[in-house]
């Protein structure tokens, strides 16, 4: 049992397109980062590196990483783009701790030592995976106790309910997760690669088609040549990696989408979306855009997978489209699988979750689907915390009042537990 | 033991007064509240109070436990009663709140032994008396 009377526990919740991390009991995540890093591999650059001031890079074997919105931010030759996720699964251990190390190094500017960790974990993560993290956090980290919590568990909790559908629609994909008395129903999970970063994809290929060039920030100078008056300058570096220029397009994708997207009330199609009033956008390097039937296409591809094959450039993702359900289908599947005494309760209590999900008018659009598509006695109802904070960070909030309540300090995984049963004893602990 | 559990303790008043209402049938419903990393009970009502007693003993927006004592008739007219265990966490209570109340309700159900439905509601419709009285049957 961990018995500290002082407890500043440590919250993280690491997605797969910005890892969260704050101080537990606070309202909102004090750090929130982008979950992918720059590499540069050392053989290539090397006499370039030691002259470059730079506090943020950690040296890793034989590549340098960067972490951090800033760090990613600043572009550097031969820099790839790296993520630690697929497919919500960790797979490069090496990303994972430095995006740690920046995190409590860094950003919370914490001792790992001396603070109990809580980390929200996806709802399919594997045994191994658990294990592997309790190794590092007690190993590497010498942190004093650990918790894995459950991302779906922390949301539901989150919204006042031991049981839920838990539909969480984040950066690489949206899980849809049954959750019953604090218990995820782990065979009902169902799951698809559609996030909010192939809409994003969607929405850039789908501009390019129409001629409009998204320029990353770093690849051209606007000077204001008289007051209110600016001329843009475009710059060369020709050892930017492609992996470096598609990330930082896709950060002004990204924030096209947030800003004009939303979720149309009937099935996308383009004869009835052709005569919409278009909307404005002013790009970083000055050019203003006008968006019109793309605003709702891509939230559409959420509900409705096979569009992709419809834009031009996403013929990378056609296995995607043809595979993957949509959100409507994939809720009421997940709902069939679970025991029948539970579906009604699941379908009154549908919780969305997620950076996507703060789409507009997603909630309104799937309780309309869910509605004709459910069975009749069925009382559907989605509910979204009204607060967009808490919206998008409910993992993340969930895990932080946890973590802060007296009395859930007996249940953390001691680091002396550990010593004692070995890492395996996490399964027992945090089932 | 759930996931991500509060282990938030329970007063013994709790589980006695639940025991009376089970055994000797005195009281019509029991409230309870956590308070001080317990659970505690809250309110009590007499056996003759009714179902829109018990709601308006709620609050409107903080969390809840309760229990209440639903006798009905059956449609082969038989008299029945059956125990409602109800979690109550209003939309518009505060996200602390429906965290620790969440968190801590597996634990706490299992201390009340006898129960025969269990219903979560986040607004009052959710716990009317036409979805008990489905849920009795």
């Amino acid at each position: 049992m961990y018995g500290g009377d002082e407890v500043s526990a440590i919250v993280v919740d690491l997605g797969s397109h910005t890892c969260k991390a704050g101080y537990a009991g606070e309202d909102a995540p004090k750090a929130v980062f982008p979950s992918v890093i720059g590499s540069i591999d050392q053989m290539e650059v090397d006499e370039n590196d030691n002259s470059e001031k730079n506090s943020e890079p950690k040296s890793k074997g034989k590549r340098k990483l960067y972490v951090g919105s800033s760090a990613m931010g600043y572009r550097r030759d031969h820099m790839e783009v790296l993520s630690s996720i697929k497919d919500g699964i960790v797979t490069d251990w090496d990303i994972v701790e430095s995006i740690w190390d920046h995190a409590f190094r860094e950003c919370l500017l914490v001792d790992p030592k001396e603070h109990p960790m809580l980390l929200a974990e996806p709802s399919s993560n594997t045994q191994q995976q658990r294990e592997k993290a309790a190794e590092l956090m007690f190993e590497k980290y010498q942190a004093p106790a650990l918790f894995l919590a459950k991302n779906a568990v922390l949301t539901s909790f989150a919204s006042g309910r031991a049981t839920s559908l838990v539909v969480d629609s984040g950066g690489g994909s949206t899980i849809v997760a049954p959750v019953h008395d604090g218990y995820v129903l782990q065979k009902a999970v169902s799951a698809s690669p559609i996030g909010g970063e192939l809409l994003t994809d969607c929405l850039m290929k789908s501009l390019e088609s129409k001629g409009v060039k998204i320029r990353p920030r770093y690849s051209f100078k606007r000077k204001e040549v008289r007051p209110g008056e600016f001329q843009t300058v475009d710059l060369d570096f020709p050892n930017t990696t492609e992996s470096y220029r598609l990330y930082c397009q896709r950060v002004i994708a990204s924030d096209i989408k947030e800003c004009v997207c939303r979720a149309p009330d009937t099935p996308y199609d383009d004869t009835s979306y052709s005569n919409i009033p278009m909307t404005a956008y002013e790009l970083p390097d000055g050019q203003t855009i006008e968006i019109g039937s793309d605003r709702f296409k891509t939230p559409d591809v959420l509900f409705n997978p096979s569009l992709i094959k419809t834009i031009p450039g996403m013929e990378g993702s056609v296995d995607i489209a043809s595979s993957a359900r949509g959100l409507p289908q994939m809720v009421i599947e997940s709902i069939n699988k679970c025991d029948v005494d539970i579906r009604r309760e699941l379908f009154s209590s549908i919780l969305l979750a997620g950076g996507t999900a703060s789409m507009q008018q997603l909630k309104e659009r799937l309780e309309k689907d869910l509605l004709e598509e459910s069975p009749q006695a069925a009382r559907v109802k989605v509910l979204a915390s009204g607060n967009s904070t808490e919206r998008r960070f409910s993992v993340w909030i969930g895990g932080s009042i946890l973590a802060s309540l007296g009395s859930f300090q007996q249940m953390w995984f001691s680091k002396s537990e550990y010593e004692e049963h070995g890492s395996s004893y996490i399964q027992r602990k945090c089932p | 033991m759930a996931n991500a559990a509060s282990g938030m303790a329970v007063d013994d008043e709790c589980k006695l007064k639940f025991l009376e209402l089970k055994s000797k049938r005195n009281y019509r419903f029991i409230t309870f509240k956590i308070e001080q990393q317990q659970v505690i009970v809250d309110k009590i009502g007499s056996p003759d109070e009714n179902y829109e007693d018990f709601t308006n003993s709620l609050p409107r927006d903080e969390c809840r436990y309760a229990v209440f004592d639903f006798d009905f008739i059956t449609d082969e007219n038989c008299q029945k009663s059956k125990i409602f265990f109800i979690a109550w966490a209003p939309d518009t209570a505060k996200v602390r709140a429906k965290m620790v109340y969440a968190s801590s309700k597996d634990r706490f159900k299992r201390e009340l032994d006898g129960i025969q439905v269990e219903l979560q509601a986040t607004d009052p419709s959710e716990m009317s008396f036409d979805i008990v009285k489905s849920r009795a049957l």
